[in-house]
C-alpha cells in the first residue's frame, strides 16, 4: 500500500496525539475530504491548479508548498489522513473483530451487509469489540 | 423517505431533463440504498463495446445504440462534479461527492459489486474534443476512488460519452448534461 507507506510518519504522530482524545471518532471519506475543501480548497486552487485528488496528488502538492500553505490546512490535512486511516483499518477488521459475534447470534445469515444488519439487531453485543468496530467502520 | 425521492428523481431525470442530484442533498445511506436495487437479470456490459459505440457516432447521439441503451436497466444514480475548466482536476467543491461515493463502495451492501463511472459533457464545444474529455474525466473520478479513497481497482471502471447522451436533449448546451452516471455493474466474481 503505497499510499499508506507514503503517510505513515504523520499518521503514527497524529495517532499518538489523537489517542489521548477518542480512538472512537472516525470521520468519513465524505466529511474528510469537505474538511479538506474547505480549509484546502483556496491553497489547492492557488497552488495545485490542475492536479487531481488521485495518487495523493493533492496532499503532495500541499506538502511540497507547506511553507506557502495556511496552517489550518496543514493541520486539518494531517487530522484528516489519520482519521481516514482509522476508519480504514477499521472496515478491514470489521470482519475478524465480528467474525465470533456473527456465528453466535447471526447463525445462517448469508452476504456481508446481511451479517451487518443483523449484527445492528443484536443487542447483546454493545459492549464488544465487534460494536466498536462497526461505529468505527461508519456503518450505523 | 427520501432515498425513494431520491430514485423516483433518477427515473424521471432520464425522461423529464431534471438535473442531477445536488451534492448538499446526497447521503451516503441514499446512495447505498439506490445503488444496491440491483435485478438478477441485470444485463452484462462490455466497456469495450461502449466505447466503440462511443467513438462512431460522434455528434450523432448513442441513446439508441445496442449497448448504451442497456444501462437504463441498471441500479444508478446520476451526480455532479465540478471540474476546472477544460481540465481532470475535481474542483474542492466536489470532493464531498466524490468522498460520498467512496463512502457508499466501503459499505458492506456494496462492497463486493463493481459500478462503472460514465462522464457526460454538454453540447458546448467541439464534440470529439467533448468525448475525450469526458473519458479523461471519467478516468480521473475513478483514479481518486481507487486510490486516495482505496476501493479495489477491479471494482471500478471509467468511460465518457461526451456530449452523446444529454439528460436534455432538447438543450443539449443546457449545464445539467454534464453530469456522472454512477451505475452498478453487478457482482465482482
Amino acid at each position: 500500500m503505497k499510499r499508506l507507506r507514503l503517510m505513515s510518519g504523520a499518521v503514527a504522530i497524529v495517532t499518538l496525539f489523537m489517542a489521548g482524545i477518542s480512538s472512537a471518532d472516525t470521520i468519513s471519506y465524505a466529511d474528510a475530504v469537505s474538511a479538506l475543501a474547505k480549509d484546502c480548497g483556496k491553497d489547492i486552487k492557488k497552488l495545485c491548479s490542475g492536479l487531481n485528488l488521485g495518487n495523493n496528488r493533492i496532499q503532495d502538492c500541499l506538502q511540497k508548498n507547506e511553507a506557502k500553505v495556511s496552517p489550518t490546512c496543514t493541520s486539518t490535512l494531517t487530522s484528516v489522513t489519520a482519521s481516514i486511516s482509522q476508519r480504514q483499518a477499521a472496515q478491514t477488521g470489521f470482519f475478524k473483530l465480528c467474525e465470533h459475534d456473527a456465528a453466535e447470534f447471526c447463525k445462517g445469515v448469508k452476504g456481508e451487509g446481511n451479517i451487518l444488519a443483523c449484527l445492528l439487531k443484536t443487542k447483546r453485543i454493545d459492549n464488544g469489540k465487534c460494536n466498536q468496530a462497526i461505529t468505527d467502520a461508519g456503518w450505523r | 423517505m427520501l432515498a425513494h425521492r431520491l430514485r423516483a428523481g433518477l427515473a424521471l431525470g432520464l425522461l423529464l431533463a431534471a438535473g442531477p442530484v445536488a451534492a448538499q442533498q446526497l447521503t451516503d445511506r441514499q446512495l447505498v440504498t439506490s445503488l444496491s436495487q440491483v435485478s438478477s437479470e441485470a444485463p452484462a456490459i462490455d466497456i469495450a463495446l461502449l466505447m466503440e459505440e462511443a467513438n462512431a457516432n460522434v455528434g450523432k447521439g448513442v441513446a439508441n445504440q445496442p449497448n448504451w441503451s442497456q444501462l437504463t436497466h441498471l441500479a444508478q444514480l446520476l451526480v455532479e462534479i465540478d471540474f476546472e475548466n477544460d481540465s481532470v482536476a475535481i474542483e474542492p467543491q466536489s470532493y464531498r461527492t466524490v468522498g460520498l461515493i467512496a463512502d457508499a463502495l466501503h459499505h458492506p451492501n456494496l462492497m463486493f459489486y463493481k459500478f462503472l463511472v460514465v462522464g457526460h459533457t454538454s453540447s458546448t464545444g467541439d464534440a470529439r474534443h467533448n468525448l475525450k474529455l469526458s473519458q479523461e474525466r471519467a478516468d480521473a473520478i475513478r483514479e481518486a476512488l481507487t486510490t486516495t479513497f482505496a476501493v479495489s481497482p477491479d471494482r471500478l471502471y471509467a468511460v465518457g460519452v461526451g456530449q452523446e447522451m444529454p439528460v436534455d436533449a432538447a438543450n443539449p448546451k443546457a449545464a445539467s448534461n454534464r453530469r456522472v452516471q454512477l451505475i452498478n455493474l453487478g457482482m465482482v466474481k
